[in-house]
């Protein structure tokens, strides 16, 4: 043998190692210099752009495939491999937590000096209790309504964060089962901290149900993954042993067995129904940041687990039959999580549980296109997420300036037509009409999927789906429009909220004027 | 240029108008929708004579070009409605409705000035499916912030109305589209029907059909046309012509260029429903009219009216009936422009316009107005001279001599004409009970002062007058424009 056992090409790892290592040296610093937020924020933005320039510079080249830690030729194969989605994933991703980083900066004022913000006096008032009161209509204070601290300081908040973008960015290019369970785990439990850190009653519980499902998740998941290893003896996810294992009469049960259970799990992730009852929780009980990092970035991680374990699975339509099941189970989900996700979506009046009901309804769009088990339904649902990321980011980041009741938010246009001007750009886009061009054209390659494989059925629901989330969403535009309360709140002035905001709304902007943008990342 | 001019100058400025909200006086939004507009009807000329195309690479994932052009049936639609855009912003000189920021009203006449355009001149169909949509939102705002302002829940679920129905539409439509392109290889308007000509017959029906449905909720035809009288009789006055002027003959348009041009195989199974579909608007619309009380509402069913005449053109498969089709529509622009003017104005001042309420005539009052609504209703009801007739007796006698369901297509035939009669009989109605009326006493005369057209109305109702009397002496200046394009899509 000669020659190296497994070749590495570092510059396409740097997407999972930079924020990865970014956690690591943010905590160090922390440890070291606890009172040093500055360069613990610093090492963080650095390390989520690293990861960046990992995923860009082959893109100049033209390569849209990123495959390291390859074993050589003639079997080889590689053991990070971002597929044909991976890269637009991984971009999302990292985008997506140097916006919530930045909105972040908001929540540090109230940074304890230790380490984990366990230590203070547990029973002292602080404004995050104010903020759970006046949020349930106890007290009035405005400024503590909209901006919940965030406990833990500012280290280990980053720090939580690039794990999460870590994890995300991992499972992205994950081939092995090993890796691919780590890398979901490593994207979904950092966040459950982040909620409980906010320190709240509403935080606890919201933390809570999404612990309780991360473990329920984890094991169906586990099941799911070994169930897969006995039907293909593999520990990847090959489609070569995934094709063996369908055409052998015997394995075929497990293996439809082990996919229903790895969507089970992942469905919990992605706050598919019947797995979505932490969401609304977990979101309003969470500080707004913290929502957003559960909306994107989690969600962008479960994408790219379904879609690792899909990827096995779309070639197995040959001779040997169509897996039928498999695509019914994936409809079926999405059907039921869109249809229920805009329902109660109709109904809320806090904005926060709006936006969750919306992910979920939106968890059905992204869903969609994965029952056509094609490479181009795989490719959609890629699409798809990283649009729905890019618009409900805005939406997040204006929540803080005015609030979550849904009424607060008459007049805005008139109030501040910046701010309404971006967050109607947002929701409009979240339903899919013009100007938010990039959520029309998210939505338009999600049915071409369903079209291509020939999914009527599908496709007449989602045409349903399609209005109903207009409904939800121009309910809110038209709060915007509408007239401003008599007794509304003043707008609240953030800092860091600022900047974060106008990332998130020029990338929305960008990307509806250009949306090849996105759709180019792809293979 | 002209044409990437054309579309971009009224988004812009409506962008820039919209975005600027309260911070932009109302004269500097007057004036800038009214700059806009003239650019831009100065630009359709150009790009309607010129006939230039633009064609890159914009979604190559998709097989999507960014890719407009002219021809001779989207010519007439892009003059129609840059010329209706200037109207609305001559009219708005005088009448920006409360509501909102007037910048905001401009500026969502101009967005969908510029959205209704774009779709005009898309050579591509998932472009075009995109221009189809641009529309949707700022007509939502015009008839939800600018509509009735006596009436906030029905202006809000009017406008709901109008958004939910053209969107299941339109996402009905994207699906036909996406199952073509993905079938032909090619979102090229221009080469799809070549490209789509192989297809299996099941393929070609369903997409026809797809189509079909869902651009039959914008034309609108009967089952799905409730969403017109709620948006009509809400939209604020230059909402509600730009609506019936520009908006429909988006669907009419969408109807020739997609599944009549495209899968025409297709098409000639769906044919016979639309026409029938097209014959019940027509004689549903013309008995709503007989007894409907509600001006503005009477306008909007007698648009249904009308919009079975296209449908009924389109229907008969034949080069008159195509022929009759883009008339009728050119025609029903003008004339629902200028009724929806007059009977806005009307309301605008009487604060209502039911007719089971007595009024003093408008012959007495309102003189002008009175001459412009009655050339309005004589044009509607199809009087030969004016703009009306034309189309709707070219439909009809398409409709006779149609070559494949000579049976059906004959009773549709008759049954339209019956529809023309029912015309005259609600045009008759509403002149007697509104222009005709009762002698006045001085005392009402004294009370009913200021009803009569001001200075931009007059101009704007002298234009379409002008319009519909041109279109009704000379058709040929109309036909002549679409007759080579109606050759190269039927020629086949």
């Amino acid at each position: 043998m000669s020659g190296t056992l497994v070749s590495v090409d570092a510059l396409a790892l740097l997407p999972a190692l930079a924020p990865a290592a970014g956690a690591v040296l943010v905590l160090v610093v922390d440890a070291l210099a606890p009172r040093a937020g500055l360069l613990a924020r610093l090492l963080g933005f650095a390390g989520l752009v690293a990861g960046l320039v990992g995923v860009v510079l082959p893109l100049t080249s033209g390569t849209r495939i990123a495959q390291s830690l390859c074993t050589p030729a003639p079997e080889g194969r590689c053991f990070y491999d971002t597929g044909t989605a991976g890269l637009l994933l991984q971009v999302g991703a990292l985008v997506a937590g140097i916006v919530v980083l930045l909105l972040l900066r908001d929540h540090d004022t109230e940074d304890s000096p230790t380490p984990f913000g366990l230590s203070g006096d547990p029973r002292k008032p602080t404004d995050t209790e104010l903020a759970t009161m006046s949020s349930s209509g106890l007290s009035g204070d405005p400024i503590n309504q909209r901006g919940p601290g965030q406990r833990g300081g500012v280290g280990v908040t980053t720090a939580l964060v690039l794990t999460t973008v870590a994890g995300a960015t991992t499972v992205a290019a994950a081939v092995d089962l090993g890796t691919w369970l780590v890398a979901l785990e490593l994207a979904t439990l950092p966040g459950i901290a982040l909620v409980a850190l906010r320190g709240t009653e509403r935080a606890a519980h919201g933390a809570m149900s999404l612990l309780t499902t991360a473990l329920l998740s984890a094991a169906v998941t586990v099941v799911g993954a070994a169930l897969w290893l006995v039907a293909t003896h593999d520990v990847t996810f090959s489609p070569v042993a995934a094709a063996a294992a369908w055409a052998n009469t015997p394995t075929r049960p497990a293996l439809i067995l082990a996919v229903v259970l790895l969507l089970a799990g992942l469905g919990f992730k992605l706050s598919a129904v019947p797995f979505h009852q932490w969401t609304p929780q977990a979101y309003a009980g969470s500080s707004v940041s913290v929502a957003a990092l559960l909306a994107t970035v989690s969600k962008i991680a479960a994408v790219a687990g379904l879609i690792a374990v899909l990827r096995a699975v779309v070639g197995l339509a040959g001779p040997s039959g169509h897996p039928h099941q498999l695509a019914l189970v994936v409809a079926v989900l999405a059907v039921v999580t869109m249809t229920l996700g805009n329902v109660v979506a109709l109904r809320q009046d806090d904005v926060v549980r709006l936006l969750a009901w919306s992910t979920i309804a939106q968890a059905g769009w992204v869903l969609l296109p994965l029952a056509a088990l094609s490479d181009a339904g795989l490719r959609s649902a890629a699409t798809y997420v990283v649009a729905y990321a890019v618009a409900s980011l805005v939406a997040f980041a204006v929540v803080p300036f005015v609030g979550t009741q849904l009424a607060a938010y008459g007049g805005l246009l008139r109030r501040h037509p910046l701010l309404g001007g971006v967050l109607v750009l947002g929701l409009v886009s979240l339903a899919g009409l013009p100007p938010g061009i990039l959520g029309l054209v998210a939505k338009v390659v999600a049915l071409r999927a369903v079209m291509d494989g020939g999914l009527w059925p599908l496709a007449l629901v989602a045409v349903a789906n399609a209005v109903l989330g207009i409904a939800v969403y121009l309910r809110w535009v038209a709060v915007l429009f509408g007239d401003p309360a008599p007794d509304a709140d003043p707008l609240v002035s953030r800092r860091g909220g600022r900047v974060g905001l106008a990332l998130a709304a020029m990338l929305l902007i960008v990307t509806s004027v250009v949306p090849q943008l996105v759709l180019g990342l792809l293979a | 240029m002209a044409l990437t001019l054309l579309l971009l100058v009224p988004l812009v400025t409506g962008a820039w108008l919209v975005a600027g909200g309260r911070h932009i006086s109302e004269r500097t939004a007057t004036l800038a929708n009214l700059g806009a507009a003239l650019i831009t009807l100065g630009l359709a000329i150009a790009v309607a004579v010129a006939r230039p195309t633009v064609d890159r690479d914009w979604l190559p994932a998709l097989g999507s070009r960014w890719h407009f052009g002219v021809d001779g049936i989207s010519a007439p639609l892009v003059l129609l409605t840059a010329a209706v855009g200037l109207l609305v912003a001559v009219h708005g000189i005088r009448h920006t409705p409360e509501g909102g920021a007037p910048s905001t009203f401009h500026g969502c006449l101009l967005l969908v000035e510029g959205g209704a355009l774009a779709t005009f001149a898309a050579a591509d169909a998932i472009l075009f499916f995109v221009a189809f949509e641009v529309v949707l939102v700022p007509m939502w705002v015009l008839i939800t912030r600018f509509g009735d302002p006596h009436d906030a829940a029905r202006r809000a679920t009017a406008g709901a109305r109008f958004v939910l129905y053209t969107a299941t539409g339109s996402t009905l439509m994207l699906l036909g589209i996406l199952l073509l392109v993905l079938r032909a290889g090619t979102a090229d308007l221009t080469a799809l029907p070549a490209a789509a000509a192989h297809l299996p017959h099941g393929t070609l029906v369903l997409v026809a059909a797809l189509l079909t449905a869902g651009l039959a909720v914008k034309v609108p035809l009967f089952p799905v046309h409730s969403w017109l009288p709620p948006a009509h009789t809400t939209a604020p006055t230059a909402g509600s012509v730009l609506l019936a002027a520009v908006l429909l003959k988006m669907g009419t348009y969408g109807l020739v260029r997609l599944p009549l041009a495209t899968v025409p195989e297709g098409w000639a199974t769906v044919r016979p429903v639309i026409a029938v579909l097209g014959v019940i608007g027509i004689l549903w619309g013309g008995l709503v009219c007989l007894v409907e009380r509600d001006l503005k509402r009477l306008i909007a069913y007698s648009s249904v009216a009308h919009m079975g005449f296209v449908a009924l053109g389109l229907a008969s498969g034949t080069r008159t009936g195509l022929q009759a089709a883009l008339f009728v529509n050119i025609a029903h622009g003008v004339i629902s422009a200028l009724l929806f003017v007059v009977v806005g104005g009307l309301k605008e001042r009487w604060g209502s316009v039911d007719l089971s309420r007595v009024r003093t005539a408008l012959r007495e009052v309102a003189p002008r107005f009175g001459f412009v609504l009655v050339v309005g209703l004589a044009a509607s009801l199809g009087l030969p001279g004016l703009a009306g007739f034309w189309g709707e007796f070219l439909a009809v006698y398409a409709a006779w001599t149609a070559p494949a369901h000579v049976g059906l297509f004959r009773w549709c035939a008759v049954l339209a004409a019956i529809g023309t009669a029912l015309a005259a009989a609600y045009a008759l109605r509403v002149a007697r009970l509104v222009w005709v009326g009762d002698r006045p006493t001085d005392a009402q005369r004294q009370a009913s002062t200021g009803v009569e057209a001001d200075r931009s109305e007059q101009v704007v109702t002298l234009v379409l007058v002008t319009a519909a009397v041109v279109l009704g002496v000379v058709p040929q200046v109309l036909l002549t424009v679409t007759d080579p394009a109606v050759r190269a899509v039927m020629g086949r």
